[in-house]
């Protein structure tokens, strides 16, 4: 079971997981989800499901420890004057910081490990060559289990969590196990929430008529998203980008372009099948994306993606660091020195490169990650450096900033700045990306649109064709979204014969446009590799 | 109770109408000619020109992958001995595709014997990929959908209709030359490498439909040094012993079908070329009329039109040209 779009997954898994859940008494319907969610992780990760185990376990342990020495302390606290009670909390609080360090090393431990061994391994011996130094490490090969950067992330905030006295530790294994590894969820997120997904999950919401079908009506344009554009864009974009140096900059601005919408379509369309998975179980998960292209700054883009990702290194890493002595100390002093702006931005700026290193390293081992974080971070800063000019030019050119025309022109900027945030990301390595990158500003021309050579790169001109009709209803249902239209609720409100049509043509949509069989190459679940 | 009744209900309607319509779609996208010009992909093309053959007039059946397409020549059995056979082989054809094609030919076919190329044997799948080609037997829409390409009015209601047929009879002649080192070819070991699960379950369901149908299935691994060893010959050895069937190895038959690595094959021993397929043919031929006591056709009226590929395929091999489309 290698997708969420695979005919094993939608025609039998999840339907065989429903009828379970449907038929069992609401007290028991946990306990399916729990069993399909090992079945599902073993299924795709065979004997690694012992991670998955071993995380879950050792989570339920952690949260009791703390726990129980959260409660030693109130006991304690409660049993002395105020006097005495700074001290005690003083040795409390390093002894369940202690406890937190020790179970965040264990998990981030060994996701370090497993995932950046060999990056480290392969860039120390080319220092230890450069220095000539005559030792070498062996670089290390280690399989990963699906979903770790995921979960690692959802057990390490629920850690925190508690830790910090937001949420209580869970007594309950089960429960522990389930929101830790619920199905659909655990190859590509979204990164969830104790508070948001355990007791729903637990509670073995009943299946009604709605959730059905509106969960199925998201799988379905997820699908749409996933199947016919992702994957159509493959065969073009695997072309271009292993063989860089081969094609112009105009071709190379093509593949830029369509392999930033294939990484859109491929990640938004499988949250909607996963987000429709859960739908149908009553559970509304935390939703990954908000139509990010409509955004008019790279700060607003990063709202707007892999928003639970972004919420994730806002609340456990931002401002944590934004918040300690030494950060604290600084945002006073260059508030002093440089103004009430700028000062904290300066501040602020440490604990943003934190987020963008650990965001782009969580992507994966490879410079072009490290590039890709840099990137975005340099982006967000200048664009926050520089928020008081562009404000002052704007009022002294008499540009009305809240006018369409100006509007689009942000769109379009943002858009641009992260395709090419996206060809980094997507380059066979940084040095791939810089030569890509030089070559669309070099060499850019447009001859091969002319002669018609890129239809000859793995995309005809149906396949060009379908793919923009697919794009423009994806955008379509955005700019309707953007609005505050609810489309789903429009649609189910309709005659049935309407209703169904629509349906229908949806599946027949896929069914007939989708990217598969001979000839296609699907893409893989790109994040479940991250 | 009323309510999950009718709610039961709408949900069997929607699937119901929703089969009807991918049933419809399917009659929409299915060629309606075996002839590539109908829309058919060129790797099942050379397979399916079984469909324009005249109803029980195979003799010998062959499915496998691309070994098997490129080491048993029909038209030289025929030439030689007078039997009909056909390969319904593609490239890298996991086994389902086997079944598939072989449960395809029976419908219209009554051959004596069904050769298996044991290489598919260890091609290993996933159960979504037999689950999808299922579903493509169910609605071919499925396997033809990307013929809206190049849809045209006629298959609104064009009927269906089965005409051509390969000159090579699914052979595909190759005859480029790349030596292989075979000094590590067929060590003897007592080792077996495993059958994939679902492989198994599928070999069973390929014995049984042969059963059935009264035809002798027969194992043949064709030489190559890249996908066989004795790992392998062992276990399909001990497959064929445990189920009667009779097994080939022309891997370990030397002084029967004397390969030269330098000369007869054309990728480095992957596949043979076309002086070892006319090798393996000969004594596979041999075999196959001895064994099976199979009949001569070639006098025959009704197989003229084998007489007349016979001519066609003779200047084809006679031009050492890449074999091209029809």
């Amino acid at each position: 079971m290698a997708s969420y779009c695979s005919l094993l997954y939608l025609g039998i898994f999840l339907p065989a997981v429903v009828l379970c859940y449907a038929v069992l008494p609401q007290r028991h319907r946990w306990k399916v989800l729990l069993a399909a969610s090992y079945v599902f992780f073993w299924m795709v990760s065979g004997k690694l499901i012992v991670f998955l185990l071993v995380s879950s376990f050792s989570l339920h342990h952690f949260g009791l420890w703390l726990s129980a020495v959260q409660e030693e302390r109130n006991r304690m606290l409660a049993a002395v004057d105020k006097a005495e009670r700074k001290a005690i909390q003083a040795t409390f609080q390093r002894r369940l910081r202690r406890i937190l360090l020790f179970a965040l090393l264990l998990y981030i431990g060994t996701l370090l490990t497993l995932k950046y061994a060999a990056f480290f391994s392969v860039n120390l011996n080319r220092l230890l060559d450069a220095l000539r130094l005559p030792l070498s490490l062996p670089i290390p090969a280690f399989v990963l289990p699906i979903g770790i950067s995921f979960y690692t992330l959802q057990a390490a905030a629920y850690l925190i969590d508690v830790y910090r006295g937001a949420i209580r530790a869970d007594r309950n294994l089960g429960r522990l196990m389930l929101f830790l590894g619920f199905f659909p969820q655990i190859m590509e997120g979204p990164i969830c929430r104790y508070e948001q997904t355990a007791l729903p999950l637990w509670e073995g919401r009943p299946l009604t008529w709605r959730n059905l079908t509106f969960g199925m009506q998201r799988i379905l344009f997820g699908m749409m998203k996933k199947i016919v554009i992702a994957d159509r864009l493959n065969i073009l974009i695997k072309n271009v980008f292993s063989t860089p140096t081969a094609f112009d900059g105009g071709v190379t601005a093509l593949a830029m372009v369509c392999y930033t919408c294939q990484l859109y379509m491929e990640f938004s369309g499988t949250m909607d099948v996963v987000i429709g998975s859960a739908e149908i179980f009553g559970l509304r998960l935390p939703e990954n994306f908000r139509q990010p292209f409509f955004s008019t700054s790279i700060q607003e883009f990063w709202m707007r993606w892999h928003i639970t990702l972004g919420a994730w290194f806002k609340d456990y890493i931002f401002y944590p660091l934004s918040m300690s002595g030494p950060l604290k100390k600084l945002t006073s002093a260059a508030r002093r020195r440089l103004g009430s702006h700028f000062g904290p931005l300066l501040a602020g700026s440490f604990a943003l490169l934190a987020v963008w290193l650990c965001n782009g390293l969580w992507h994966g081992a490879g410079w072009q990650y490290i590039f890709f974080g840099l990137y975005h971070f340099a982006l967000i800063l200048c664009g926050s450096l520089t928020a008081p000019l562009s404000r002052r030019v704007a009022d002294t050119l008499h540009i009305n900033r809240d006018a369409i025309p100006y509007r689009v022109f942000c769109i379009v900027r943002t858009a641009l700045l992260v395709c090419v945030g996206e060809l980094f990301f997507r380059a066979e390595g940084l040095r791939a990306g810089l030569s890509m990158f030089r070559r669309m500003i070099t060499d850019f021309s447009l001859r091969s649109f002319t002669d018609g050579a890129f239809l000859g790169l793995g995309m005809d001109g149906h396949d060009f064709f379908i793919t923009a009709v697919a794009v423009l209803l994806v955008f379509a249902v955005g700019a309707l979204r953007e609005r505050g239209i609810p489309i789903r609720e429009t649609v189910a409100r309709q005659h049935i014969a309407i209703r169904w049509s629509v349906y229908y043509s949806a599946i027949l949509f896929v069914v007939i446009f989708g990217a598969y069989g001979v000839g296609y190459v699907p893409v893989d679940p790109i994040y479940a590799a991250f | 109770m009323k309510t999950c009744i009718a709610l039961l209900a709408k949900g069997a309607c929607f699937l119901a109408l929703l089969g009807a319509l991918l049933l419809t779609a399917s009659f929409l996208f299915m060629p309606k000619n075996n002839h590539k010009t109908f829309g058919v992909g060129s790797d099942e093309l050379f397979a399916g020109g079984i469909l324009g053959e005249r109803d029980h007039s195979i003799d010998v059946l062959v499915v496998g992958d691309s070994e098997a397409y490129s080491s048993i020549s029909p038209m030289q059995m025929w030439a030689e001995h007078g039997f009909t056979s056909y390969l319904c082989s593609t490239s890298a054809q996991p086994l389902y595709d086997s079944h598939r094609f072989l449960r395809q030919a029976l419908e219209r076919q009554s051959p004596k014997v069904v050769i298996l190329e044991t290489n598919a044997i260890f091609r290993p799948y996933t159960f979504n990929d037999y689950l999808l080609s299922r579903a493509k037997s169910l609605f071919s829409v499925l396997r033809y959908h990307d013929r809206w390409k190049a849809l045209t009015v006629n298959d609104l209601s064009g009927p269906m209709g089965y005409t051509w047929t390969d000159d090579l009879k699914g052979y595909r002649y190759n005859n480029k030359v790349a030596a292989a080192d075979a000094r590590r070819h067929m060590q003897p070991t007592d080792q077996m490498k495993e059958i994939p699960l679902l492989n198994i379950n599928c070999l069973q369901d390929m014995l049984d439909l042969c059963e059935k149908h009264g035809t002798q299935l027969v194992l043949v691994s064709t030489p190559s040094t890249l996908n066989w060893n004795y790992a392998r010959h062992n276990r399909i050895a001990a497959f064929a012993a445990e189920h009667g069937l009779p097994y080939l190895d022309l891997n370990l038959m030397p002084d029967k079908v004397p390969i030269d690595w330098k000369t007869d094959t054309r990728d480095k021993g992957d596949h043979l070329n076309y002086r070892g397929a006319v090798k393996v043919t000969a004594y596979l031929g041999q075999y196959l009329k001895q064994t099976f006591t199979l009949p001569d056709n070639r006098p025959s009226a009704a197989y003229n039109s084998w007489n007349e590929a016979l001519k066609r395929y003779r200047s084809t091999y006679a031009n050492p040209q890449f074999r091209q489309a029809p």
